[in-house]
């Protein structure tokens, strides 16, 4: 028999009995939307991470980070001076798969326009110019720190903007730079001020006048930094508290590096363990952090929620096919003497059979076009109520998916009805009342 | 050759512990273009006899050749060719689809030959048109009379061209006047040449025919002509 035939049938017994199609169609319709919306919520989060990632920093970055040395090596973990400026020397001489090495060292202390303004207590950095690239900047005003700053421990400093501002209230970026503050009580010379760091919707919630939400901010550290010279935080404000250190002893606060090139990454990471195992005498107290960790825990934990999700869509569609399952053995027992006299005009058992199985599938098709409807309303909702930069996603192969598992449903519920139909003798059925 | 050819043909059933012969070694030869009545009360086996010959079943034991193909031990999907190519059911009940008009009933039979939707159309119209209804294509069965529904029947077991066609009391469900227009139909049919197997209980619908087989008991008792 043409299976358009057969579909042609289902599509009329469908409709002569809409109601009863429908409620049956309930648990495929819950099943594929939620699918669909688990779909796109996932993809939402990791299209929002993905993003904040890129905007924090590419994949580029490796952080040389402090870690316990192992069992074997504790003994001897004194032998090693840690993470010090030595560690940034002998990466920038010898890791040719580097591109930038930017150590840092930090210190809380106040700061103050020297107009004679309350000090506000905060982070100082002491970088190399380096961190210009590794920290992602950009110069709004002014210029950024050089090498020569750092040579000679200039008293010069980069401020981020909100520092900027909170300075000086009143005037632009350009004009303050060339202004003196006060660090710990001596005078700096600002020479540049920062862009404005953003994300896309507080920028965009910004120009068009509206009050920008005031949830965590990923950039709030980079607005608020004060950068000065390397040599200048060591010389001017570290010596003094702790007198014993010598600029290359100093333990680092950060340690990071650009690889130049992404497809030399590995290799880049042995070079720095090859070094950095030479600099810390064999003791492994350092690990080597990739933002490609932070990807694969944020892909874990999106894999986890659309497992779980897909659990629950599961179920539901399960309990769905179980529905279509039962109308259409209710179908069939109405349907007995129909099938007795399209089997004594000469269907075959298994005309019969794929009639049955295409209603079937034609039910939970349906269910599943309804579903797409439906999750078009669940994601409407969700998207009012998740945070802008994770609005859920609606992607074509999460529908495909969903209908498809609908489709696979509507199949195997199918099976038996359609096998219980098509094995029912014609003179028993041609009797039947 | 026989058009039907039947030769110690029995079909038992088993009801627990009991065997009942519904039919006993029945032996039969029915030539093509015969009008043959089988008649025999209640319980006498003429239906299993007639769902044997319409191959709705199969026998337990014997020979039975149909338009020359032997059918005892046939499978389900010949029997349905047989059914779909070979033969045409008239029933006492009419057993239409109440869901289809009556255009989509005549060529319910089509469908399963695997003829194309417009070829169908074309042809079950022209079944209609045959049995006089040429008017009503679009009335469902329920909107019919009982004479309606049966020429319906009718045309639906014609619109194949099969070669037999069998009648199972087809006039049991009318009124006198239209039974026996609907007999005449099939006086017209055998004048015209088809095979046409009337089972009753009715000796006076036997008449009929030209041929006459009783039944009682699962065996053939008298043949007689009318």
């Amino acid at each position: 028999m043409n299976p358009l035939v057969a579909i042609s049938i289902g599509l009329r017994e469908i409709s002569a009995h809409k109601f009863r199609t429908c409620l049956s169609m309930l648990g495929i319709v819950l099943g594929v939307s939620s699918l669909i919306a688990t779909m796109a919520l996932t993809r939402g989060i990791e299209d929002g991470t993905r993003k904040f990632m890129q905007q924090m920093g590419g994949l580029e970055f490796v952080s040389i980070v402090n870690k316990e040395p192992s069992s074997k090596k504790f003994e001897f973990a004194n032998l090693s001076p840690g993470r010090t400026l030595r560690d940034a020397e002998a990466l920038k001489q010898s890791a040719n798969f580097l591109s930038h090495v930017s150590p840092e060292i930090l210190l809380s202390t106040a700061v103050a326009t020297d107009g004679g303004g309350n000090p506000d207590r905060r982070m100082v950095r002491g970088v190399y110019p380096d961190h210009f690239v590794i920290g992602m900047h950009q110069i709004h005003a002014g210029r950024f720190l050089t090498p020569l700053d750092v040579e000679r421990g200039s008293r010069s400093a980069v401020l981020g903007d909100s520092v900027a501002k909170q300075l000086w209230p009143d005037t632009p970026a350009e004009l303050a730079v060339g202004k003196t503050i006060l660090i710990d009580s001596r005078p700096f010379v600002v020479v540049g001020v920062l862009a404005l760091y953003e994300m896309e919707e507080q920028a965009r919630s910004r120009k068009s006048g509206r009050s920008v939400s005031r949830r965590y901010d990923p950039f709030r550290q980079k607005n608020e930094t004060v950068l000065i010279p390397f040599n200048t935080m060591f010389h001017e404000l570290r010596s003094g508290v702790f007198p014993l250190d010598s600029l290359d002893t100093m333990k680092l606060e950060t340690l990071t590096v650009r690889v130049d090139d992404l497809d030399h990454f590995q290799p880049a990471l042995e070079q720095i363990r090859s070094i950095l195992d030479i600099t810390h005498r064999g003791v492994d107290d350092y690990d080597l952090e990739t933002r490609q960790d932070w990807f694969d825990r944020m892909e874990s934990s999106v894999r986890a929620a659309r497992l779980s999700g897909g659990l629950i869509s599961t179920i539901s569609l399960v309990v769905g096919g179980i529905g279509i399952m039962n109308i259409m053995l209710a179908s069939i027992s109405e349907r007995v003497r129909e099938i007795g006299i399209r089997l004594a005009v000469g269907a075959r058992q298994r005309d019969i059979f794929w009639q049955i199985l295409i209603e079937s599938v034609l039910v939970s098709f349906l269910g599943g076009l309804l579903g797409i409807l439906a999750s078009l309303g669940l994601i409407e909702i969700l998207k009012s109520i998740s945070p802008t930069e994770n609005v859920p996603v609606l992607t074509l192969d999460a529908i495909f998916l969903a209908v498809g598992f609908a489709i696979v449903a509507g199949l195997f519920s199918g099976l038996y009805p359609a096998a219980k139909a098509s094995s029912i003798d014609p003179i028993t059925a041609l009797r039947y009342e | 050759m026989s058009l039907i050819h039947l030769e110690g043909l029995s079909k038992v059933y088993r009801v627990g512990d009991q065997e009942i012969r519904a039919l006993d070694q029945i032996n039969l030869r029915i030539e093509e273009g015969e009008f043959l009545s089988i008649i025999g009360s209640s319980g006498s086996g003429k239906s299993t006899l007639m769902h044997l010959l319409g191959c709705l079943d199969t026998p337990t034991s014997g020979r039975m050749e149909i338009c020359g193909k032997d059918l005892a031990k046939a499978s389900g999907d010949e029997l349905a060719r047989v059914r779909n190519r070979e033969i045409g059911f008239v029933f006492q009940a009419f057993n239409l689809l109440p869901k289809l008009d009556v255009v989509s009933n005549i060529a319910l039979p089509l469908v399963y030959a695997g003829v194309p939707t417009a070829e169908r159309l074309v042809r079950a119209k022209k079944a209609a048109a045959d049995v006089g209804l040429g008017e009503r294509l679009s009335n469902r069965p329920p909107q019919l009379s009982g004479g309606q529904c049966q020429r319906v029947a009718i045309a639906r077991a014609l619109v194949n061209n099969p070669r037999i066609l069998f009648a199972d009391e087809p006039t049991g469900n009318l009124d006198s006047a239209t039974g026996r227009m609907i007999l005449e139909m099939f006086d017209a049919l055998h004048a015209a040449g088809r095979t046409i197997v009337l089972v009753t209980h009715d000796p006076a619908i036997a008449a009929h025919s030209r041929r006459v087989i009783e039944i009682c008991d699962g065996r053939i008792t008298r043949e007689y002509k009318p």
